[in-house]
């Protein structure tokens, strides 16, 4: 039994562990705490996995607990390297076919999302995982018309940083 | 805006490359502990138990002498005993809140439960900087009222000092190691509670910001 869950817990996550990846790199700013926190949130979704009725996707299930996590449970190190990461570890340039100007603003506004307030992050990180914001205000536990109104928000501290 | 519609399609373009977990190494990970907040003021508080009663052991047998020559030996023993039920029964709120915590909730009523932790952890240190300066209020003035059998049964290290100012001497010693052992107590848990639970207060403002 215990076994069966393991393997059917391990190879859904294995599957979908993108997901974490990703939470792991706007809330981390090396590759040591990625790590850290991609363990965290591991131990956290087995220990919540019991109660995974399935009534819900797995993967949407794993957007709650991963987020909870990450602004919750875990001990950030003081360490931060701002804008840095953004090259080394976050979005090697790969394609050729992005001009310079569309490369320069994307990496600005992945440098200005890391600078917000770990709430206004996983408004950011959810609107950019194209989540609609039902699925948002579910995960963050407020109502919908003001995960909406946050959202704005959060846009607008985005645009104030990028154009102080 | 723009920029963000550029991240946005990029984000979702760019996946391949994240790093890559094998089957095995989140496997393994199933194994390790966890770090989380929580747990740490569980164990801190353990430690904490653990400290204060070894420092009754390592009392010196000079001053378990005055106490017991004082006849207030009993005192110390039955109020040390309920000094440290009580110490069981905050321990036994921090394990029950440490387990309560389900991730499963959404962010907000998680950080709700989080910070029903921290009001525990509140009473706690309440409880124990409030206990620590009644006891040394109760005892220094029952000293002081006896400072001349206390005089006596010092003689090892009142030699040198006359017994009509032994009384203000003793007294005006016992506010300052008090004093700053009261500092060192604030500070210590100001340092470990204080800050393990300082980011998580700021968010839930965030959240209850949004309520607004």
């Amino acid at each position: 039994m215990n076994k069966e869950l393991e393997h059917s817990f391990v190879t859904q996550l294995e599957a979908n562990q993108n997901i974490v990846h990703k939470i792991c790199r706007l809330y981390t700013h090396d590759s040591d705490s990625h790590k850290d926190l991609f363990q965290e949130i591991t131990i956290q979704l087995w220990r919540a996995f019991p109660k995974f009725r399935g009534d819900s996707k797995f993967s949407t299930w794993m957007y709650r607990v991963a987020l909870n996590t990450a602004i919750t449970l875990y001990r950030k190190s003081k360490r931060s390297i701002k804008t840095q990461d953004f090259e080394s570890i976050s979005f090697k340039i790969s394609s050729e076919a992005y001009d310079d100007t569309e490369e320069e603003q994307l990496k600005l506004m992945y440098s200005a999302v890391k600078e917000l307030n770990d709430i206004d992050k996983a408004l950011v990180f959810l609107y950019l995982e194209d989540k609609s914001y039902r699925e948002i205000s579910a995960a963050l536990g407020i109502s919908e018309v003001n995960a909406r109104v946050k959202m704005n928000r959060t846009k607008e501290k985005l645009r104030k940083i990028l154009n102080p | 805006m723009d920029q963000l519609e550029i991240l946005k399609k990029q984000w979702q373009e760019r996946e391949q490359e994240l790093p890559t977990l094998s089957y095995d190494s989140i496997y393994k990970m199933l194994l390790k502990k966890s770090s989380s907040i929580v747990k740490w003021i569980f164990l801190i508080s353990i430690g904490e138990l653990l400290f204060w009663i070894s420092l009754n052991f390592l009392m010196p047998e000079s001053q378990k002498e005055i106490i017991s020559d004082m006849e207030i030996g009993n005192v110390i023993f039955y109020s040390n005993i309920v000094h440290f039920i009580i110490f069981g029964i905050f321990i036994i709120y921090f394990y029950k809140n440490y387990q309560s915590i389900q991730v499963t909730d959404d962010t907000k009523s998680l950080m709700k439960s989080i910070l029903n932790t921290r009001k525990t952890v509140k009473y706690f240190v309440y409880y124990n900087v409030g206990m620590f300066i009644l006891s040394s209020i109760a005892l220094n003035s029952f000293f002081y009222n006896r400072s001349d059998q206390l005089y006596e049964l010092m003689d090892f290290a009142t030699k040198d000092i006359a017994q009509d100012s032994f009384a203000s001497i003793f007294i005006v010693s016992q506010i300052i190691v008090g004093v700053s052992f009261l500092g060192i107590l604030i500070l210590f848990y100001w340092l470990v509670y204080g800050l393990l639970l300082k980011r998580l207060k700021r968010n839930y403002k965030e959240l209850k910001k949004m309520e607004l």
